[in-house]
């Protein structure tokens, strides 16, 4: 019989070494996700090491050059409300405000979500988007590793076993910058169909500075600067949009599943590319 | 395996057995003979199982039993009685917004909790509010009046 | 889950043939695939392991080659529980050889799969998605095994 415990540790130097004690042990953050496929019987951990009582993961913290850095057990809520993101950075709480619906934002996580890595998650493309650095801790230190390097295949991430989130440091954006995240589900508060996370730089009537990341459309979010560069210096007119748009719908890899189909979602990509760019039109004239 | 936990519902000491993938739901209703609260999906998605953990509204059925120990928990039986039923309740009864009843636990505890944050709170917020709620009956607009009525009674 | 795709391997179509129905050969190129054992000339047992980020599963199943037109043609049919759980696997497989050359050969697959249980609740989409990979990842292998002997 293997021996079955929780433990709730209250350092992360404790937490870790509980993740070593007991191979196969998981880390609990929100239990959003990973209560749920135990009780789908899909996964059966013998040891949870819950991270709530870890303060140090919990809070936020600003930087000197303007970044932030967000703890692992962030709540949704917390990140969508309380955070006081800057510029582009918005487009983090734009993201965490769309995810599921209010009690689940109160339960779900940064650090769980990201190391679950659904493609139909709305964190990943929103953290390539503002360029973040994923900050992982384990039993031989830290380290570091950019969002667009962090998320590996379906469901699978950078993190090696033992290893935990610690928290994501999301840089300063370009001053003016806006940041924007447009979520296609089929209801409010499901998985995205697809996603559009961006961060876009007006000078004037073109576009300075871009970086656009797709989600729900493949393994991990996807990010092509060449598609950045196809907007920059243009308008954002229908036909740039539309450029950058079928370059980003033809390198996604996204599934056949029971929220679209892989072709629906294709050509869904370039629509959501231009629709984020007419939602922040009003931010741009603001500016 | 299982151990032995206690938990705070409703303000008394509960002790009961859970194991590793014991949920909070589970104790709730076959130990601690409060059966308001409901399972509906088991998976997070409908919102019958809310209740209040530490004041804010959870899913009964991804919290796990044995992570709630120092935690103050609140389910239906615990929010109002029959005989005093708090202003959400209320409302309900006095909209006729019960059909089936089987997502009204989570709805009262979801505009409970809801209202305690917004007391003034507009139709818009309620219907953001109670977006974590599925009603099967659909009896939405109903619910959303009567949350409107608790809480232009209780500003009153 | 149906999965089709084909693939160049530069050895003779009797070659390819040995290679493609001697079970150490496909155990040895299919990532996951362990303890494969023969049953009888056309049948054997073999463990794969399947991993989706933390959702692991091992499917006990076994193979029977129910027609073989050797060494154009064979169909094979699969079937497998996974562990104590309660996951089933079916698939009926082709496979079809064809001579481009003399030294070099096609192999075409065409393969249903159907997956029931726990792991069917679980996102077919990513399934699919792992499967397609895996087949890809195995004709690599097995191109490279062929080619080498
Ligand atoms: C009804 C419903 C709807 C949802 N809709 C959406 C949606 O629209 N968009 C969206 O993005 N998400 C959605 N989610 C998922 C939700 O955001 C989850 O909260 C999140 O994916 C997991 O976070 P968690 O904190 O609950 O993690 P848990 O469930 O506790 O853990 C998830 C996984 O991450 C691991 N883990 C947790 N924390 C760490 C850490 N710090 N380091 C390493 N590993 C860790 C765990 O071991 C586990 O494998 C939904 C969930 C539900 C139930
Ligand atoms: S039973 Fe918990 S959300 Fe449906
Ligand atoms: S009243 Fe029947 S589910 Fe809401």
């Amino acid at each position: 019989m293997m021996t079955q415990t929780m433990i709730a540790p209250e350092t992360l130097e404790d937490a870790l070494a509980a993740m070593h004690a007991e191979p196969g042990s998981m880390a609990l953050a929100g239990g959003a996700t990973l209560v749920a496929m135990m009780n789908a019987g899909l996964v059966e951990p013998n040891s949870l090491v819950a991270l709530r009582h870890v303060d140090t993961l919990r809070g936020t913290r600003q930087l000197d050059d303007g970044g932030i850095e967000l703890g692992a057990m962030r709540r949704h809520r917390e990140t969508a409300l309380e955070t006081p993101f800057k510029d582009g950075q918005t487009v983090l709480s734009y993201a965490a405000s769309q995810i599921a619906n209010p009690t689940v934002r109160n339960m779900g996580t940064l650090g769980g979500s990201i190391a679950f890595n659904d493609p139909g998650a709305d964190y990943p493309a929103a953290l390539v988007a503002a360029n973040a650095t994923i900050l992982i801790v384990g039993a031989t230190g830290t380290r570091e590793v950019s969002a667009e390097a962090f998320f590996v295949d379906w469901y699978t991430t950078a993190l090696e076993a033992g290893e935990l989130v610690a928290g994501v440091r999301v840089p300063a954006a370009l001053v003016g910058s806006i940041g924007h995240y447009e979520k296609l589900a089929r209801i409010a508060g499901d998985f995205a169909v697809a996603s559009v996370a961006l961060q876009v730089t007006w000078s004037g009537d073109s576009i300075a500075a871009a970086r656009i990341a797709i989600g729900g459309s493949g393994p991990t979010p996807l990010h092509l600067a060449e598609a950045d560069d196809m907007l920059i210096g243009t308008g954002a007119d229908s036909d740039a949009l539309s450029k950058a748009g079928l370059l980003l719908a033809q390198a996604a890899d996204p599934v056949d599943d029971v929220r679209a189909s892989a072709d629906y979602r294709r050509k869904v990509i370039p629509r959501l590319l231009a629709k984020a760019m007419r939602e922040i039109a009003p931010a741009r004239e603001a500016a | 395996m299982t151990e032995m936990v206690t938990l705070r519902v409703n303000g008394r000491e509960h002790p009961c057995r859970a194991g590793i993938a014991t949920t909070l739901l589970t104790v709730l209703r076959d130990q601690c003979e409060l059966p308001g609260t409901k399972r509906g999906c088991n998976q997070g998605v409908c919102g019958a199982c809310s209740v209040l953990v530490g004041g804010k509204p959870v899913r009964a059925c991804l919290t796990l039993a044995t992570d709630c120990e120092d935690r103050e928990v609140t389910t239906i039986e615990g929010v109002g009685t029959p005989a005093r039923p708090n202003a959400v309740q209320q409302a309900l009864i006095d909209t006729g917004a019960v059909q089936c009843g089987f997502c009204t636990p989570g709805m009262v505890i979801a505009a409970t909790a809801l209202l305690e944050e917004h007391p003034d709170a507009d139709i818009e917020t309620i219907r953001q509010g109670l977006s974590s709620n599925l009603c099967r009956c659909s009896g939405y607009r109903k619910i959303v009046e009567a949350v409107s009525l608790a809480a232009r009674r209780t500003a009153s | 889950m149906k999965f089709e795709d084909s693939f160049v391997v530069a050895a003779s179509p009797a070659n390819v043939w040995r290679a493609i129905t001697d079970p150490g050969v496909i155990a040895s190129c299919l990532p996951g695939c362990e303890d494969i054992e023969a049953l009888s000339p056309t049948s054997y047992r073999a463990g794969i392991r399947v991993e989706v980020g933390p959702i692991k599963a091992t499917f006990r199943v076994e193979v029977e080659l129910t027609d073989q037109d050797m060494p154009n043609f064979v169909r094979c049919i699969t079937k497998g529980e996974e562990g104590t759980r309660a996951s089933m696997l079916q698939a009926t497989s082709e496979l079809t050889l064809r001579d481009i050359d003399g030294a070099s050969t096609e192999v075409a697959y065409d393969s249903d799969v159907s997956v029931t249980g726990r792991l069917g609740k679980f996102g077919l989409g990513v399934m699919k998605k792992k499967a397609e990979s895996l087949g890809c990842t195995f004709a690599e292998n097995f191109r490279v095994q062929v080619e080498a002997a």
